[in-house]
């Protein structure tokens, strides 16, 4: 259907547009400058460091309401689920992937098609964590991906043709791609989605010319990590030293920790901050110790993978706490000294200030409204005190019978989950898209596995207020207080933006892409896209007009789970669009 | 000639048939078939469900299905009068996915594939009939339904490291290897206040555990019954012998295994119950576990209304019609 001459025709004009327009190849420096670039946005993050503020001023609360559709455009196909993907823009051209494995290059102006990839999945492939894809990287004339099967595909930016496909990790083993790479340095710098068992964590390099891998660092303690050269591996120390210092054992062998959510990268300090997932077995109880580098966030050094410093929000993890959770640069004064911190809101409903050139804890503090597992955080190292009865049950203590179920907020699907949040350079707040919920565990005697008697764990995820789930909250990174916040029914599952303009933008799954202002949380427009949106808004600009852009289309991992929560959820439509929008050159100036 | 080769191509066909699955969706809205009772016998095949690389149960030799479950899978459809149709099983986290990617809605990623029946289902009545915390029945779409086997956990043990497995005591001392994320890791993982932890290797199989424990780097392996009969009936595995010990407070140490239908298709069900039922009863299915190396044990569920005599005809203890 999608070959008849008229879409050819279509596809040829508006390639031959991209081309004639005179489409560069993206640099190092264009990365490294892409928060300071409006014009194009060529990282995840909008800016390697991963603030995404735009310098932008145009669009702000005076002017939003004039902010107005002009282009919509479908994914196409019945893959309409789970758009969690952030747009790129270079030369007027988008560069968008959707579920699936799909990604798209789109004339930016007009909303059409230049070339399409539909990766080749195989056939009974269970990828572990739905079937979203996040986004690209872009680099020279490549635009490169990862697949749910573990590839890295580099696709050439004008045609869309594979110019290399690259094995990262064995899909049967449980491992996937959901994540956007990123470049650092020429260097293409990826991790890994895993399932719960059997696999562990790792970041990993490549050659974006030729695929060919460069690096290796496996982020569970006693994995050695590898620098490869002429093809040969060559031993580049083992992750924490050895093994067995902090898991019992040969349970490191499989311990976990994946790097799902990918990572961002600050020049000043010249390192890579990846997130790391939490640790298997679920069941906390066999696997006493700290379960090292599970739950935490990793500074890595781009040049050859070595771990500069580390740092566990959830020590000896129970509760499903993966702590892959974005960690942003940015800098503050204080005492008129430049601290050079770094944030992260986790999944444990506590925000951590670090900083970034050692990793030390500087400050941390609840942003949900309650936490059953911890008393709070050590005030020296940012350890959690945790609670007494707050851990769930050993299943094999409990003989056969349920025992008593534990209650923990946050839910394991977190205070924050993977969409990322945002840091303003003008209001010095961080913009945090959270969610209400806490679980109740119990241990689950009667359950089967492969044909096999089994031992599994039974939860369910319950709202903590009648009202609402998501709140978008204003968090101030210096004094812990939250500044503002915007409560909404569904939980919130998109990324958010915030520009100089001083508005944050984020979509919510009743299918609305909303603005507030950043000073006071008011909110100042919303527009129904038709579907859920879990996707992260952008924005740049084009032609001397400002634009928005968010992919819309409901999924991910709340309708996955049950419980209560699905009743808020279960008639949210499904869908695959993304939606350009732009503010008017003559209404810049007006009120 | 040309009718002799047409029944050539014909047998070609049909061997391609029983390796490759069949996609009987449809196509235009993406969903599977729904395939009653009538309509399985007037299309002329069963598709029947088995996990994927998991001996001696289901697994494939040269592309062509193997296994104890795709023996009696072969048995049923031919007593129903069908051809026999593979339909492979990625196992997920659970029975519960399982069950639904398979039996009674599809996987998100194959939505038109579905077996019409699933073997290897623990036959367990509180399991079927069990509520979330709304009180809804957590497996109402599927029906389980005729047990073929009973299933045991077990230990293989190298002579040479150890004389005997008297207790499981035994493996605070010895490395014991186990299939990752089993009953028996959790078991031998936590069991006796965790002083077998440091003892316990992991496997992505029973398979490889024995591998290991003929490279010396275990000195036992625990696993199902079959699986564990299956190796020590390899002649690789020759040095190697099954332990008598107990399992105590292993929570679930034996358990009915049965086949599981969507919940609307119980004729189909009744059935395939009584095909079952004949098998045990007879004696033959006890033939198709001994033509394997296997043993075979009757389900608990015909223990409470067979006579001892019955169960021994059923175990192959007693010879001549019934």
């Amino acid at each position: 259907m999608r070959s008849n001459k008229f879409g050819i025709r279509i596809a040829a004009s508006a390639l031959a547009l991209a081309v004639s327009y005179g489409a560069q190849a993206v640099t190092d420096e264009d990365i490294m400058n892409d928060a300071n670039t409006p014009e194009d946005i060529v990282s995840y993050g909008m800016g390697t460091q991963g603030q995404r503020f735009s310098t932008i001023d145009d669009l702000n609360a005076s002017n939003i309401k004039y902010l107005q559709p002009v282009w919509a455009f479908s994914f196409g196909s019945e893959k309409m689920r789970g758009q969690e993907s952030q747009p790129m823009i270079k030369d007027g051209v988008m560069y968008v992937t959707a579920s699936y494995s799909r990604v798209y290059a789109i004339d930016a102006r007009t909303g059409e098609e230049i070339w399409q990839y539909d990766a080749r999945l195989p056939d009974g492939i269970m990828p572990c964590c739905d079937v979203v894809n996040r986004g690209v990287a872009l680099y020279d004339d490549k635009v490169i991906f990862g697949t749910l099967d573990a590839k890295l595909v580099a696709l050439n930016k004008d045609t869309g043709k594979p110019m290399w496909i690259k094995k990262v990790a064995d899909y049967q083993a449980g491992y996937a791609i959901t994540a956007a790479p990123l470049v650092v340095k020429g260097k293409l710098i990826t991790g890994v989605s895993g399932g719960e068992f059997g696999i562990v964590g790792k970041v990993e390099a490549y050659d974006p010319n030729t695929g060919e891998k460069l690096w290796t660092r496996p982020t569970v303690e006693g994995h050695m990590g590898y620098v490869y050269k002429d093809g040969k591996a060559i031993e580049n120390g083992i992750s924490g030293g050895k093994a067995g210092v902090t898991w019992p054992g040969d349970m490191w062998k499989n311990g976990g920790a994946a790097t799902w959510l990918g990572g961002t990268y600050d020049p000043d300090t010249d390192s890579l901050f990846f997130g790391t997932g939490n640790p298997a077995p679920w069941n906390s109880h066999l696997r006493p110790g700290d379960n090292l580098f599970s739950s935490s966030r990793v500074a890595i050094d781009p040049e050859d993978g070595s771990i500069k410093w580390h740092f566990q929000t959830t020590p000896h993890d129970g509760w499903d706490y993966d702590g892959v959770n974005e960690l942003i640069s940015f800098d503050y004064k204080e005492n008129g000294k430049t601290v050079k911190a770094a944030a992260t809101a986790d999944r444990n409903g506590f925000m951590y200030v670090l900083n970034r050139e050692n990793g030390d804890f500087i400050r941390g503090f609840p942003f949900v409204d309650k936490i059953t597992w911890a008393k709070g955080l050590d005030p020296k190292t940012g350890r959690p005190i945790f609670t007494e009865d707050g851990r769930p049950g050993d299943p094999n203590a409990t003989n056969g019978t349920k025992g008593n179920p534990v209650v923990a907020q946050p839910a394991f699907l977190g205070g924050k989950n993977w969409m990322p949040m945002a840091y303003s350079q003008n209001t010095g707040l961080f913009y945090v898209p959270s969610n209400e919920w806490s679980m109740d565990i119990w241990n689950e005697p009667v359950s089967y596995k492969k044909g096999a008697a089994f031992l599994g764990a039974g939860f369910t995820i319950k709202p903590a207020n009648d009202d609402y789930i998501g709140v978008l909250r204003a968090m101030d990174p210096k004094t812990g207080k939250e500044v503002w916040r915007y409560e909404n029914t569904a939980p919130l599952w998109g990324g958010v933006m915030t520009t100089a303009g001083d508005l944050v933008f984020t979509g919510t799954p009743e299918g609305y892409l909303k603005a507030f202002d950043a000073k006071t949380g008011e909110e100042l427009y919303k527009f129904n896209t038709g579907s859920g949106v879990v996707g992260t808004p952008v924005t740049w600009e084009m032609d001397g007009e400002q634009y928005v852009s968010v992919a819309s289309g409901w999924g991910g991992a709340v309708p996955l789970w049950g419980g209560e929560v699905a009743k808020v959820v279960k008639d949210f439509n499904q869908g695959g669009m993304v939606w350009t929008f732009k503010l008017p050159k003559d209404r810049v100036a007006s009120n | 000639m040309k009718a002799l080769s047409g029944v050539i191509i014909l047998l070609l066909v049909f061997q391609l048939a029983f390796a490759r699955e069949v996609d009987d969706g449809d196509p235009l809205l993406n969903r599977p078939a729904d395939r009653t009772y009538d309509i399985i016998i007037e299309s002329g095949y069963l598709k029947v469900g088995v996990y994927e690389n998991f001996p001696p149960y289901s697994y494939q030799v040269n592309g062509e299905p193997r296994g104890i479950d795709v023996e009696i899978g072969k048995r049923i459809a031919r007593e129903l009068g069908v051809e026999f149709r593979v339909h492979w099983i990625v196992p997920d986290e659970n029975l519960g996915d399982d069950l639904r990617n398979n039996v009674w809605k599809g996987h998100y990623l194959a939505k038109r594939r579905l077996a019409d029946v699933m073997m290897r289902v623990p036959y367990d009545k509180e399991y079927a009939y069990m509520q979330d915390s709304t009180g809804e029945y957590i497996n109402e779409q599927v029906v389980l339904f005729g047990p073929y086997q009973q299933e045991t956990w077990q230990i293989a043990f190298d002579p040479e490291k150890l004389d005997s497995v008297a207790t499981v005591a035994v493996f605070q001392y010895h490395p014991i290897g186990v299939e990752i994320d089993t009953l028996p890791d959790f078991y031998l993982t936590s069991g006796l206040q965790g002083r077998m932890r440091e003892k316990v290797r992991h496997y992505p199989n029973v398979t490889s555990a024995f591998e290991a424990m003929r490279a010396g780097e275990v000195s036992a392996v625990m696993g199902m019954r079959a699986e564990i009969d299956h190796e020590l009936a390899k002649p690789e595995n020759a040095a190697f012998e099954p332990a008598s010990n107990g399992f105590p407070g292993i929570g679930k140490q034996v358990w009915d295994v049965g086949m599981a239908i969507k919940h609307t298709h119980r004729q189909l069900g009744y059935a395939l119950e009584e095909i079952i039922g004949n098998l045990v009863k007879t004696g033959e299915l006890d033939t198709v576990f001994a033509n394997l190396d296997l043993q075979f044990s009757v389900p608990q569920y015909y223990r409470e209304f067979l006579s001892e005599e019955a169960i021994a005809r059923a175990e192959g203890k007693l010879q001549g019609p019934q």
